[in-house]
């Protein structure tokens, strides 16, 4: 994967250097710089199999890179090891994905607890964010468990969680790959919006060169 | 939200799943603690039986066939003890009671012993728990019987009520002859001891002699007519007063002792002299009950033993039961991971998770099977104390009940090691992704 444009930023929601990664495989990706801004909202383009969903894994902490930086909101979050790294990433990172993953058997409003308390937020904090986030969000049935939730009230959950916790990051891997381009737009804007509100770098991946006017930057990801 | 309320939900979005391994838990639980109070509860039975007796004195081929003789009615002894013998062992040794007894006869095969009155005033079933009377009194005259617990449920026998004994008892070659010439009247009947004596019927020793020497002098009539055709018959079997007893008649077939103790205390020093110097008369038989008992519960023991065994057996393959269960759910199970793992949740975290639910489905599996055998001990209590008169205490005993609770968790701990190791070591990007 190569990245084909970068702009300089300043005040870095995610900042990452000579970044490298490989599968055994033999699929490699480099990235010699990326910065994302806090408030900026960037969308990873290209076709799938070019590393996007990679990349985001990879910022997470989730894949180690062979070598290489990613500072998040100013930490070296690849020196954090172990505990450390994954209440960082609980505190800073949110992340919403093309099935939602949301726990099935909690309710909506236990979804969006459950991820401010890893994040280390007190009960009562949870409950207030949660309940804040859910509405802004319009969901109103709060202790309904997801699985009974329609498609499009499940989607808002997963962004509610994501950015309830007002993290530095928020990450979206193919949020819209299973929708029409009707609902893929309007789904773009409710995270761009929910981002927005909480004043986190948005990094979006996706294959649908429609979602491109959405964004005023786009970055090439090329195989 | 807290990590009880994740691991709460966890069990409860595979509900049936876990139901039905906390079920086997219990089942397991329940079963093994039954079986140990039963096995407690059979050793207390047998304890009880030989009540507050010292030493056995009978004519028996062993110690312990003159104790479930004696004591448990399993057979009647054997070969009878003279009366003579009774009064030079009685009076070889300041007793505190020397209780003649003489088993033989039975009521529609319930068994019947014929003793003096100090076996209902001083023998206790159960020691510091004497006879007491449901209803009526001791047998005083002749042909009064006195009816435990059990045998009276069992015959629907009621104070006032005529019965006609069997000579021998329902097993016996003798079983079958009735003394229908002396019908006894039942004057009293016992309430439930929990031991062997409620099946039984207890009158005086007279009374079975007069019969026996009646019996004895019809068939030695028979005897004359058949070797003297010419003789007249006209001999006179009419009713034996006990004054017309002779010594042959007089036979027991057992002597319950007791020594000397001081009050509050049940044991005495001398009971190992007196066995010692009593055994050197080689015609009887000497036994110290609870001494037997505790050898025939010890040659029980390692068959009641298997069964603990394989209640234990159970115990553990439930426990590999809720490993299979957790390890069986971990496809989706991974994914829940997985999406811990991406809110902040360590690996060692989902490692305690996991192994926390694997013992909550111990814990709840084990509080319920304690219930379960405490309810159904108290149910087997009442049903046996009901039906055959039998009293087991119809509690789990506490010690046992912790310990195998502990086990169970334990076991529940180990068994949630192996799915936790698994969600330790979840790919968490690989188990994000879309399934296909």
């Amino acid at each position: 994967m190569v990245i084909a444009q970068q702009d300089s930023v300043s005040s870095t929601g995610v900042s990452i250097a000579n970044l490298q990664f490989s599968y055994d495989r033999g699929f490699q990706l480099r990235i010699p710089s990326l910065e994302v801004a806090r408030g900026e909202q960037v969308l990873l383009a290209g076709p799938s199999g070019t590393g996007k969903s990679t990349l985001l894994h990879l910022i997470a902490g989730l894949e180690e890179p062979l070598h290489g930086v990613i500072r998040i909101a100013g930490e070296d979050f690849l020196k954090l090891q172990g505990s450390r790294r994954d209440t960082f990433r609980g505190r800073h990172i949110g992340m919403i994905f093309q099935t939602f993953n949301l726990l099935q058997g909690f309710t909506a409003i236990e979804n969006v607890m459950l991820s401010l308390m890893l994040a280390g937020y007190s009960t009562e904090e949870q409950r207030r964010r949660a309940e804040s986030s859910l509405g802004r969000l319009g969901i109103t049935d709060l202790h309904a468990p997801v699985e009974t939730l329609s498609i499009g009230q499940q989607q808002r959950v997963a962004v509610a969680r994501a950015v309830a916790g007002e993290p530095s990051v928020v990450l979206a891997d193919e949020p819209t790959a299973s929708l029409d381009p009707e609902n893929a737009s309007a789904t773009i804007q409710l995270i761009k919006e929910a981002a927005r509100n909480c004043g986190a770098a948005l990094i979006v991946t996706s294959h649908d060169p429609l979602l491109r006017s959405l964004f005023t930057r786009v970055i090439e990801v090329t195989g | 939200m807290n990590d009880m309320r994740i691991v709460l939900r966890s069990l409860s979005a595979r509900r049936l799943t876990s139901a039905v391994t906390i079920g086997m838990v219990m089942v397991s639980v329940a079963l093994l603690l039954v079986l140990l109070s039963l096995r407690e509860a059979a050793d207390q039975a047998f304890r009880r039986g030989t009540g507050n007796v010292h030493l056995l004195v009978s004519a028996d081929a062993s110690p312990l066939v003159a104790v479930l003789n004696g004591l448990f009615y399993a057979n009647a002894p054997a070969n009878p003890i003279s009366w003579q013998k009774y009064q030079e062992v009685a009076g070889s040794f300041p007793w505190q009671w020397a209780i003649p007894t003489q088993l033989g006869d039975s009521f529609r095969g319930s068994p019947v012993m014929a003793t003096d009155s100090a076996f209902l005033r001083d023998f206790e079933p159960v020691p510091g728990a004497p006879f007491r009377f449901s209803t009526g009194r001791a047998f005083e005259g002749e042909f009064e019987v006195v009816v435990g617990a059990h045998a009276a449920r069992e015959h629907a026998l009621h104070c006032g009520g005529k019965i006609v004994l069997n000579h021998g008892s329902s097993g016996s070659r003798e079983g079958g002859h009735e003394h229908a010439d002396h019908p006894y009247e039942v004057v009293g009947i016992l309430q439930p001891t929990g031991s062997a004596h409620d099946r039984a019927l207890f009158t005086n020793l007279e009374s079975s002699w007069i019969i026996h020497a009646e019996d004895r002098l019809e068939q030695d009539g028979a005897s004359e007519s058949e070797a003297d055709h010419d003789h007249d018959h006209d001999h006179d079997h009419g009713h034996i007063e006990t004054a017309d007893l002779a010594d042959e008649d007089k036979l027991i077939t057992g002597i319950l002792l007791r020594l000397p103790t001081r009050p509050g205390s049940d044991a005495s020093a001398s009971i190992a002299p007196q066995m010692d110097r009593l055994r050197r008369d080689t015609s009887i038989t000497v036994a110290q009950p609870a001494q037997q008992i505790g050898r025939l519960m010890a040659i029980v023991g390692d068959v009641d033993w298997l069964f603990v065994v394989m209640a234990v057996v159970v115990l553990v393959s439930s426990a590999i039961s809720i490993m299979l269960a957790m390890v069986s759910s971990m496809e989706l199970r991974r994914r829940q991971v997985a999406v811990l793992r991406v809110l902040g949740a360590s690996a060692w975290r989902v490692f305690f998770l996991t192994i926390t639910e694997s013992t909550i489905i111990g814990v709840i599996g084990a509080i319920l099977g304690a219930a379960l055998a405490v309810v159904g001990c108290q149910v087997a209590s009442a049903v046996l104390a009901s039906r055959i008169g039998m009293v087991i205490g119809g509690v789990v005993d506490l010690r046992s009940a912790s310990m195998v609770v502990a086990g169970a968790v334990v076991l529940s701990v180990l068994a949630g090691v192996l799915p936790a190791i698994k969600s330790y070591r979840t790919p968490v990007a690989r188990h994000l992704r879309p399934i296909a």
